[in-house]
């Protein structure tokens, strides 16, 4: 579903952040990647969405050779490729509701359909009850499922997200990961970065630890050992 | 994309009550700059319009010796139309000279009492000749004075309004080049102020912009609401310098009306006529400076 063939990153500063990294996420995979702050992770989920290109080697995304997409394929590719963040990015003056239907709104869905999948996405998040609350009336892990809400919003192959559970306490992460593993059990490729070893070592699924823009080890049900 | 115009106008909207003092001030600078290159336009147009109002005053009268018959006169006005410089030659008779002579004096009792004392009409009967160009009226003159019919006239007048023209040529050229800088300050001006604008506007939505592009909204759905916020400004402005210049137009009609009487030209009716012609070109040049400016402040800070 995405694999990196032989990429190497290097900033205009020369900083280096991924060096002749090959990976490859099979489809219906719920891979951790794990590693210190600096290594490279964020890098790679962001060349997974064209937000960085690499400096040598290629990336591939669902059969798509995304390594010199065109620009205005980008928005092709972000609709297949869900993406949430430590800070959730939702917008403070709309609700619930309005903030997941703003992803559709500016994709230019129609209003009948908009008016069909969001309801159905706040019951794969769990909050409905919700729909008509601003972000500052929710705890952060309720924020963040609302960010994970507005990311499925056009059915994404692949569910990326760069550490969702920094700013949590541990039994909003718990729930976060919980509905991380809910949406992979329904066919969506998962791509976490994170560095709580607690949820990596209580998750048994596929580890890949980079150092230094370098896969370190990569384990089958593995534990978050650096 | 219906439902992609309205979603992005809807964004415009919000964008323009958002920033309402911005907004409002950028108008109003657009207003000013498409008011002042209209009032540098109709500077011009009525300076030209004087211009053309003492030109047609220039002309070469040929009065004609008393008992000149009037067929050689009409030949001699036959022949002067032949001429290729002349436009217009018009036959004043002896009759119509007098009755225009005691209109033009009908308030002067002295002459009235002067003309009512002879028996005969005193006024020759004339040709009034009009040139293409105002520099030719010299070589109809010598053309006249080579050909048989020079024995005919007793005197010519050359009614010669260069100077004047001359210096109301002068005051035009400078209206029009003092109008030209004043309008590129303006122009200048709103183009800066439309570039911030559309800037402050790009920076106040950040999180929305950075949001649509995570969640593969088209280039074109980003860039939208910008260039529709600017359409909306030209129009505003446009709308709202065309008021005011209509104000305008119609209080000083009637002072521009009296400078021009006797002649073809009326402020208001110029205006009226002329209306939509007017307030379309003030649309297009906000259009370009309003898009235009945007344009440029998008590609500066708005990065797809
Ligand atoms: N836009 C950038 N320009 C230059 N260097 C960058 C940029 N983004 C990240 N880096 C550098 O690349 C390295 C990897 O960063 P990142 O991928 O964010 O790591 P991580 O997510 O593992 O913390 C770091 O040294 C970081 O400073
Ligand atoms: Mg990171």
């Amino acid at each position: 579903m995405i694999e990196f063939k032989k990429v190497t990153k290097i900033y205009s500063d020369q900083t280096y952040a991924a060096r002749d990294l090959s990976l490859l996420i099979r489809p219906g995979e719920f891979v951790s990647i794990v590693g210190q702050s600096g290594t490279g992770k964020t890098t790679l989920a962001k060349m997974v969405i064209a937000e960085e290109h690499p400096t040598r080697g290629q990336v591939v995304v669902g059969g798509w050779d995304i390594t010199n997409i065109k620009p205005a394929d980008v928005p092709v590719l972000r609709r297949q490729v869900g993406v949430v963040f430590q800070d959730f990015k939702l917008l403070p003056k709309k609700t619930v509701y309005e903030n997941i239907k703003f992803a559709l709104e500016v994709c230019g869905v129609e209003q009948r359909k908009i008016d069909a999948i969001v309801p159905q996405v706040l019951k794969v998040v769990g909050l409905e009850e919700k729909r008509d609350k601003f972000p500052h009336q929710l705890s952060g892990g309720q924020q963040q499922r609302v960010a994970i809400g507005r990311a499925l919003v056009h059915r994404p192959k692949v569910l990326l997200a760069d550490e969702p559970t920094g700013s949590l306490d541990t039994i909003n992460a718990t729930e976060i990961i919980e509905l991380l593993l809910k949406i992979n059990t329904l066919g969506t490729t998962v791509m976490l970065v994170t560095h709580n070893k607690e949820i990596v070592d209580r998750l048994r699924r596929r580890v890949v630890a980079i150092d230094d823009g370098v896969i370190i080890s990569d384990q089958q049900s593995g534990k978050y050992n650096l | 994309m219906l439902v992609t115009i309205i979603r992005t106008s809807h964004f415009a909207f919000q964008h323009f009550w958002r920033n309402l003092w911005i907004s409002a001030i950028t108008i109003f600078i657009l207003t000013l700059t498409l008011f002042i290159v209209s009032l540098v336009g109709s500077l011009n147009l009525l300076a030209g319009q004087a211009i053309k109002a003492v030109e047609d005053k220039v002309d070469i009268d040929l009065y004609f010796k008393q008992g000149t018959d009037e067929a050689d006169i009409l030949k001699a006005k036959v022949y002067v139309e032949s001429l290729p410089e002349v436009s217009k030659v018009r036959y004043i008779s002896r009759d119509e000279a007098l009755e225009s002579f005691t209109a033009t004096h009908t308030d002067d009792p002295d002459i009235q009492a002067a003309l009512a004392e002879l028996d005969s009409n005193p006024l020759p009967a004339s040709l009034s000749v009009q040139a293409n160009e105002l520099n030719q009226y010299q070589a109809i003159i010598t053309q006249f004075e080579s050909s048989e019919y020079d024995t005919l006239v007793e005197d010519k007048n050359f009614s010669d309004h260069q100077a004047v023209i001359d210096r109301l040529s002068g005051l035009t050229k400078r209206i029009y080049q003092g109008g030209l800088i004043i309008s590129f300050i303006f122009v200048f001006i709103s183009v800066v102020m439309m570039y911030n604008t559309i800037r402050v506007a790009i920076y106040s939505h950040r999180e929305e912009l950075g949001i649509m592009k995570l969640v593969g909204a088209t280039d074109w759905f980003i860039r939208a609401p910008f260039i529709i916020e600017s359409v909306l400004y030209a129009l505003l402005s446009s709308i709202l310098a065309m008021s005011i210049l209509s104000v305008i137009a119609f209080s000083a009609a009637p002072y521009v009306n009296a400078f021009f009487t006797g002649y073809d030209f009326s402020l208001d009716l110029f205006f009226v006529t002329n209306f939509w012609i007017i307030a379309l070109g003030q649309f297009l040049i906000s259009l370009i400076l309003a898009v235009g400016s945007s344009m440029l402040s998008i590609g500066r800070y708005l990065k797809v």
